[in-house]
């Protein structure tokens, strides 16, 4: 073996290798930013989830003809921390609230939903007094509240032992749903995850290869010089890319149908569970708005890759976005209601469930639909957009994000007296990209050794420090890249509208639209008043309100936004600047408020030319509810009635309209 | 009907395809080409910097210019797949900028990539272009069997195109580009990467294509197949235009250069010591 030679080649290969941004991206990307946001936002939901379910209270019928048993029953199934309410019925006698109806009938409660369960004691005469006591749990294994019953019954009373150390209770557990109704949930569980991912997955591979394969290939050039409107032509792509995706789900749905029905009868030796054939065909429903949606979106991003490589790398983080939400609503039991009803993805499995077991009603079925429908439409107008764009018959780096040159200009060092960079739409991402690798595996555990401390780190030295190192990088100064300059009164009068309002206006939404589970409310109580500890509000106040104020604002209303700004209209650089802020607030529950927050002060930030306005909405913003939140104040609210509320929201709605007013009247000039 | 030259490669004779001319339909047009004033930025970098020229039915004019003159660029926004930052470009009296559709239906667009569809056969390539085009699926056919007699696509029309050579394929991608008949010829370096006889063939059929009164735009790196094909020349530089006439006149104005290449390298030189 020639040892430099190899080393030649190694070399040479690593070089070229890493000056590939998709190769970057690929090693980078995924495991520094994706995987996290993914664990993230599946630990969010699910945790909320499985407060919810904690708290929820299962109703349990005891149906028992001596009352010294039932007593002792009725005590340990009530017994602390068990989530059970209890209703008795003995001879003839009713007790509590919600009695059972006669024995007979119990199966009949139990589905129809009047109980989660019924507990029936056995007695036999000839029974010895220490034996067990035959018990009887009815329930329905198909229906998760039934479910969670049966397993609390079985906790609360399968672990009571008697001084002979043997079991009081011999526990039986009777499911009454049929075999059908067994193959239809349990279809349900993993159907409609399979049939979104696969559809997904089916549209993958044709949407590469005919939008950036095209490209390749070239064949683009001489198709785009045919006298065919572009809208034309991408929607025969989408059309052609949606028909393989339908074609994947319906054969998934058939073949997992019947891998299920045959699985569980080679298992279990004989037939177990049927397949509910007319419900499973009824999720094909879902596939066709779903091999629409998914052809489109891929279509669309396909369309901005230049090669097959690039299209792989573009679609994978989409595929792996779309999927987290499919599948987190595929294990966790969410209901189809609020805003789950248009969140693409999620929206479709849980219809599929629905429709799996049963239990779709019409109104919510056709706001999925039409919602999904009407998403596919948009990215179809997107990619049709493209196409028409001068950018598909670039052949350079230089002539999209810039990014490349970026990275190379951060590893070498510029040579004295070069000119400074203008900021590009690439560095604004990359920049985002270090802060959040930065928050995920450092600055959230600082934070959690001590709060205060770890905050101020990761606010001052953390996110302000890496705007300060990126102006050097930039050779701009940093003023020039925070956008420090004094701005004009009214701008800072429609601020202090927009500051003392916006909070109001997001906080009813975000209650009506998304509410959070009680546990993410109270950690952010605690986070303004940690309780046990005597922290002074002007603290609070300098650490929660006015250190984010700045820091926050340097980070994304300076560097990032005005690298977005060069790249994309106003709008789009302000949403664009809100969704990464909302996304680096780490809680799945105020990524909408946080969000548009975000986007309200990038607007106030580009329309009046400075970023002490945008400073000023954010410390009043944070300040507010910290003042309210430490006085328990913020409370108050939750009693409110919806009429009350909606005359809040009016006047704040007032408010914040008239601060709209002002900022733009006190516009100015924000570096391009 | 083509002949068989050396090697069995197709060569023209030059009547066969006036005499098939009485078939088409694309009436002549005295300025099918007319570029005013043409200008094309991206962001700071200026592409091409106010061009004019006209090309009539029936003339073969050469782009030529180094990597970066502005050829591909002015040829895009001919074939309406870039939009001009500033002046007009006219195809067969349709302005490009206003109505690209309908200045595309006037004229055929080739590269040297060929723009062919590898899974599809050349037959395939020919009825999707041909109804992108309008036109009727039975237009196509009889097309297709005039264009294969002429371009001698017999043995190929019915393989998929990954499966033919470099020459097999731009065979079938000059067949897509005249499919409709239009009146106007946009080739953008059409013989990259093609062999000698490929070259030939190509130059034959362009030249065959003048004789119909087609207007054909060509684009070459290589200087000495310009002279041979052209009847007017534009030499571009950094995006404007160098010079302009005949290649004869060309070599004269460079003081008698012996060759077009010899020309241009005058006229490069003259220019950047000015």
């Amino acid at each position: 073996m020639n040892l430099p030679h190899v080393g030649v080649v190694f070399r040479k290969e690593l070089r070229e290798t890493l000056r590939d941004r998709r190769t970057l991206a690929v090693m980078f990307l995924f495991p520094l930013v994706v995987y996290p946001l993914v664990s993230l936002l599946m630990a969010e939901v699910m945790a909320g989830k499985q407060a919810t379910d904690d708290a929820r209270t299962s109703h349990v019928a005891l149906v028992d003809s001596d009352p010294t048993t039932r007593r002792a029953l009725h005590a340990h199934l009530t017994a602390k921390g068990g989530g059970i309410d209890v209703a008795t019925e003995g001879k003839g006698e009713a007790e509590g609230a919600h009695a059972p109806a006669a024995g007979g009938t119990a199966a009949a409660d139990v589905l129809a939903g009047t109980f989660d369960a019924v507990v029936e004691v056995t007695h036999t005469p000839a029974a010895a007094a220490a034996a067990p006591l035959a018990v009887r749990v009815i329930y329905d294994e198909t229906r998760p509240a039934s479910d969670q019953a049966n397993d609390r019954v079985n906790r609360a009373l399968g672990g009571v032992l008697p001084r002979g150390c043997f079991r009081t209770y011999a526990l039986t557990g009777v499911s009454l749903a049929t075999k059908s109704k067994i193959g239809g949930y349990v279809l349900s569980k993993i159907l409609p995850l399979i049939v979104v991912v696969m559809t997904m997955l089916g549209a993958f591979y044709p949407a590469i290869d005919i939008t950036a394969g095209e490209r390749e290939r070239g064949t683009l050039e001489t198709l785009l010089s045919s006298p065919v409107r572009r809208f034309d032509l991408m929607t025969g792509k989408v059309l052609a890319v949606g028909t393989l995706a339908l074609l994947t789900g319906v054969l998934n749905i058939v073949s997992m149908s019947l891998t299920v029905a045959e699985g569980a009868r080679l298992a279990a030796g004989s037939p177990i569970l049927a397949i509910p054939w007319p419900r499973a065909a009824a999720t094909l429903v879902i596939v066709v708005p779903a091999a629409f949606l998914f052809g489109s979106v891929m279509v669309a991003i396909g369309a901005m890759a230049r090669s097959f490589k690039e299209a792989q790398t573009l679609l994978m983080p989409v595929y792996l976005l779309c999927f987290t939400p499919s599948l987190v609503a595929g294990m966790a039991d969410f209901r189809l209601t609020g805003i789950a009803l248009i969140v693409p993805g999620t929206n479709l499995t849980l219809l599929a469930r629905d429709l799996m077991l049963g239990n779709a009603h019409v109104v919510p079925a056709i706001v999925v639909l039409a919602s999904t429908i009407g998403f596919g439409a948009l990215a179809l107008a997107f990619a049709a957009r493209l196409y028409d764009s001068e950018r598909l018959l670039a052949s350079t780096d230089a002539d999209l994000v810039g990014l490349g040159a970026w990275l190379r200009y951060l590893v070498g060092r510029a040579a004295p007296g070069r000119p400074a960079i203008a900021p590009t739409a690439g560095q604004a991402v990359s920049l985002f990209g270090v802060a959040f690798i930065l928050w995920f595996f450092a600055f959230t555990w600082l934070q959690r050794w001590r709060l205060i401390p770890g905050l101020m780190i990761s606010q001052w030295a953390g996110f302000l420090g890496l705007v300060w190192i990126y102006a050097r990088l930039a050779r701009r100064p940093l003023v020039d890249v925070l956008v420090v300059r004094r701005p004009r009164g009214w701008a800072i009068l429609g601020a202090g509208c927009l500051g003392l309002s916006g909070w109001i206006i997001l906080g009813i939404l975000a209650d009506r639209l998304m509410p959070p589970p009680r546990e993410v409310v109270e950690s952010i109580r605690n986070l303004i008043r940690p309780p046990g500890e005597s922290r002074s509000l002007a603290l609070s106040l300098f650490a929660l309100a006015v250190t984010p104020a700045i820091c926050e604002e340097a980070l994304f209303r300076g560097a990032i936004l005005q690298g977005l700004r060069r790249q994309f209209s106003l709008p789009v650089s302000c949403v664009l600047t809100g969704i990464l802020f909302g996304i680096m607030h780490g809680d799945v529950w105020r990524f909408i408020p946080t969000a548009l927050l975000g986007t309200l002060l990038s607007w106030v930030a580009l329309t009046s030319g400075s970023i002490v306005p945008s400073m000023l909405v954010h410390v009043l913003n944070n300040g507010v509810l910290i003042v309210l939140g430490y006085f328990g104040l913020d409370q108050a609210g939750e009693k409110l009635p919806l009429r009350a509320d909606m005359v809040i929201l009016a006047g704040a709605t007032m408010l914040l309209v008239a601060g709209l007013t002002m900022v733009r009247r006190g516009a100015g000039s924000l570096a391009r | 009907m083509p002949t068989r030259g050396v090697e069995g490669a197709p060569r023209f004779r030059s009547g066969s395809l006036v005499a098939t001319a009485t078939l088409l339909s694309s009436p002549p047009c005295m300025s099918a080409v007319t570029v005013e004033r043409l200008k094309k930025l991206f962001g700071q970098r200026t592409a091409v910097a106010g061009l004019s020229f006209s090309v009539s039915a029936g003339e073969i004019y050469g782009l030529l210019g180094p990597n970066g003159a502005g050829k591909t660029t002015t040829l895009r926004i001919l074939a309406g797949l870039l939009r001009p930052t500033e002046g007009v470009a006219e195809i067969a009296d349709v302005d490009v900028g206003r109505d690209p559709r309908e200045a595309q239906r006037r004229l055929g667009f080739m590269t040297g990539t060929t723009g062919l569809y590898g899974r599809l056969t050349g037959r395939e390539v020919l009825a999707y272009f041909g109804a992108l085009e309008g036109m009727s699926p039975r237009d196509v056919v009889a097309r297709t069997a005039e264009l294969a007699a002429v371009l001698d696509l017999g043995e190929i029309l019915d393989r998929r195109c990954e499966a033919l050579s470099s020459g097999q394929k731009q065979r079938i991608s000059v067949a897509r580009a005249v499919l409709h008949d239009p009146p106007v010829l946009i080739l953008d370096e059409p013989t990259v990467g093609l062999d000698v006889l490929a070259s030939r063939f190509l130059r034959e059929y362009i030249g065959a294509e003048r004789a119909r009164g087609k207007a054909v735009i060509f684009s070459t790196h290589y200087l000495a197949e310009a002279e041979l094909l052209c009847d007017r020349v534009g030499l571009l530089y950094e995006g404007k235009l160098l010079a302009e006439g005949r290649p004869p006149e060309l070599r004269a104005l460079a003081g008698d250069a012996t060759s077009l290449e010899e020309a241009f390298l005058r006229l490069v030189t003259h220019l950047v010591a000015a």
